[in-house]
């Protein structure tokens, strides 16, 4: 720690755009077909029409989501004050497969038309509609039990958010009893977390929405980091610590939500890119979080060139979330034995 | 010249039904004057030294820092006027020790939280006024409990506030650094700084010490010299055991030590 903290932080940025670019190479050249990216770029077709039509939106659509779900990710753990926080732990995964699950259920009711009305109006699905709208429910609900004297507890706020979850699968599973086949099809690939093909202005939309919390959040770095003192100790030197959570709180929570909007639930991005970064920057927030964001977009652009060719000879593919989970789970437990 | 702090019939309940932790205790603390706190467990030390940072509201009473109420003052200028080191500081914490005491310098920071060169050299000279210039690039959670509680030190030093209050800032130090701690503290109230420092060792609390307040139940019993208050005729009612008081043989300041028969 000689330089000061703008200067690692510019370090690690500079470091991992060329990382980020590499993935977005591979992402770009790896898919269903084969692909000649002179050819694409020389605009000879079809090559052209798949990589800007496909796969350019795709890549962005993984970078997006993996920026997002770790940085919030990084703001989660900070304001609980617990390295296992994930994206979605104020039950923010309950939230959104109660969302979907409903409106599943009610398509052809008037619920289900006022969604899929609504939904139009956005350009997207009622169902991502319903995820995000049950996601922030969610996570509300949580943040409000998890207080107690006006106060933020993590430890509270961790246990509700692992109760409403279970509650929240308990209610999905009893809800999928009523569903037909394909509805119930529909309904666990989302939950899984897949990556479709959205179009480009809604892209370009999400990421400078993306842009504001991620803002907010590098701005609330510093005061992350003294969050690490304890509530007192992050008091004493000047910090409003409500203010502070709950600023970090909905930052995190609209991130997660654009990113559960065009995705359904992608697990262990969250956890593993945060803890993975943490690793090589050392813990401090201002360094940690624009590398996070890097990281994870690399990340999701891996793990979903990786779900692409997976199965191809198969003639299909998994949900990017399964691929992130089947490799995340080993290479946390990894980490975690790796740590000093 | 208006005094750093000033503390104006404090009360606080921690909740509704328990007594009062703080009852009705007046306090000041001068530029130039470390003021010692002393007390028997739950006398309501630790939570007359928060009431003096404002991390708790009081009930009643007011406190002034510098002239200026608490309330009116902003969290940030707060911090800058009256630095605190809590009893138990986190060890857990993955960050250096440099990192630790440039925590320090946040109420003197902008919107980005970004350190200066000034900073650094704050931090820097505060880790070493405390001896722990040398631990400077190890993580908090590796140093042990004495090493741990003199980065924390320099982290209140760095916050380069008027007023430091203390609690229990001794407690896991060995005899020299206890010296050095003083020290320390003595230079920074020749240049006109105070420090309200929450002791159990009563002989270094009046070697310390310029005053002493001895608090009981909440309530302020005695305030005043070092030689005033640590009297057997003051100290064992309000601790309930017998205590010896000698004068130190070389600087005749008391020393003060239960008698424990066996």
């Amino acid at each position: 720690m000689k330089r000061s903290a703008a200067a690692r932080a510019a370090l690690a940025v500079a470091v991992l755009l060329p990382v980020v670019a590499a993935s977005a190479i591979v992402g770009l050249s790896t898919g269903a077909g084969a692909l000649s990216l002179r050819d694409a770029l020389a605009g000879r077709e079809p090559d052209a029409t798949v990589l800007f039509r496909l796969r350019v939106p795709r890549v962005l659509l993984a970078a997006e989501v993996g920026a997002a779900l770790s940085v919030a990710g990084v703001a989660l753990q900070a304001l609980l004050r617990n390295p296992l926080a994930d994206p979605f732990v104020f039950g923010l995964s309950g939230g959104a497969a109660i969302g979907t699950a409903l409106v599943t259920v009610a398509s052809g009711t008037v619920l289900g038309a006022a969604a899929s009305s609504a939904a139009s109006l956005l350009g997207v699905l009622p169902a991502q509609l319903a995820a995000v709208a049950g996601a922030m429910a969610a996570a509300l609900l949580v943040f409000t039990l998890g207080r107690a004297r006006g106060q933020l507890e993590p430890a509270r706020a961790l246990l509700v958010g692992v109760v409403f979850n279970s509650f929240a699968s308990a209610l999905v599973l009893s809800v999928e009893a009523v569903l037909r086949p394909d509805q119930m099809q529909a309904v666990s690939l989302w939950l899984a977390g897949a990556l479709g093909y959205e179009a480009m202005p809604l892209l370009v939309g999400a990421a400078l929405a993306l842009v504001v919390p991620a803002l907010v959040l590098v701005a609330l770095a510093g005061r992350l980091n003294l969050l690490a003192l304890g509530d007192e100790g992050a008091a004493a030197l000047g910090v409003d610590v409500s203010r502070t959570r709950l600023l970090a709180f909905f930052a995190a929570s609209a991130a997660v939500g654009i990113a559960v909007a065009f995705t359904g639930l992608v697990g262990f991005v969250g956890l593993i890119v945060p803890h993975a970064v943490r690793l090589l920057t050392g813990p401090d927030h201002r360094v940690v979080l624009p590398a996070s964001a890097l990281g994870g977009a690399a990340f999701l652009i891996l793990a979903d060139a990786l779900a692409r060719v997976l199965f191809r000879g198969l003639g299909a593919e998994p949900p990017v979330g399964a691929v992130t989970a089947i490799v995340g789970a080993p290479l946390f437990v990894l980490l975690m034995r790796s740590r000093r | 010249m208006t005094p750093l702090l000033e503390g104006r019939d404090l009360r606080y309940r921690h909740s509704e039904g328990l007594a009062d932790a703080v009852a009705g205790a007046s306090i000041s603390v001068r530029g130039g004057e470390m003021v010692g706190v002393i007390g028997p467990n739950a006398a309501g030390k630790s939570t007359l030294a928060r009431l003096c940072c404002g991390l708790l509201p009081a009930d009643a009473g007011a406190v002034i820092l510098q002239g200026a109420e608490m309330g009116r003052l902003s969290r940030r200028e707060r911090a800058r006027r009256v630095a605190f080191l809590p009893q138990n500081p986190p060890h857990d914490l993955s960050f250096t020790a440099r990192e630790v005491a440039l925590m320090g310098r946040a109420p003197h920071l902008g919107l980005w939280s970004l350190e200066g060169p000034h900073d650094l050299e704050r931090a820097n000279a505060a880790l070493s006024e405390l001896d722990a210039l040398d631990l400077a690039e190890r993580p908090v959670s590796q140093l042990s409990g004495g090493e741990r509680q003199r980065v924390f030190l320099a982290r209140a030093f760095a916050q380069e506030a008027a007023l430091l209050v203390l609690d229990e800032p001794t407690a896991a130090l060995d005899l020299a650094h206890q010296v050095l701690l003083v020290n320390a503290l003595r230079r920074r109230a020749r240049g006109g700084g105070g420090a309200l420092l929450v002791l159990h060792d009563l002989a270094l609390a009046g070697a310390a010490c310029d005053r002493l307040l001895l608090m009981d139940r909440g309530r302020l019993v005695a305030d005043g010299v070092p030689a005033e208050v640590l009297r057997p005729a003051i100290l064992e009612p309000v601790y309930g055991t017998v205590i010896e008081v000698v004068p130190n043989p070389a600087t005749g300041q008391p020393l003060v030590a239960p008698r424990i028969s066996r």
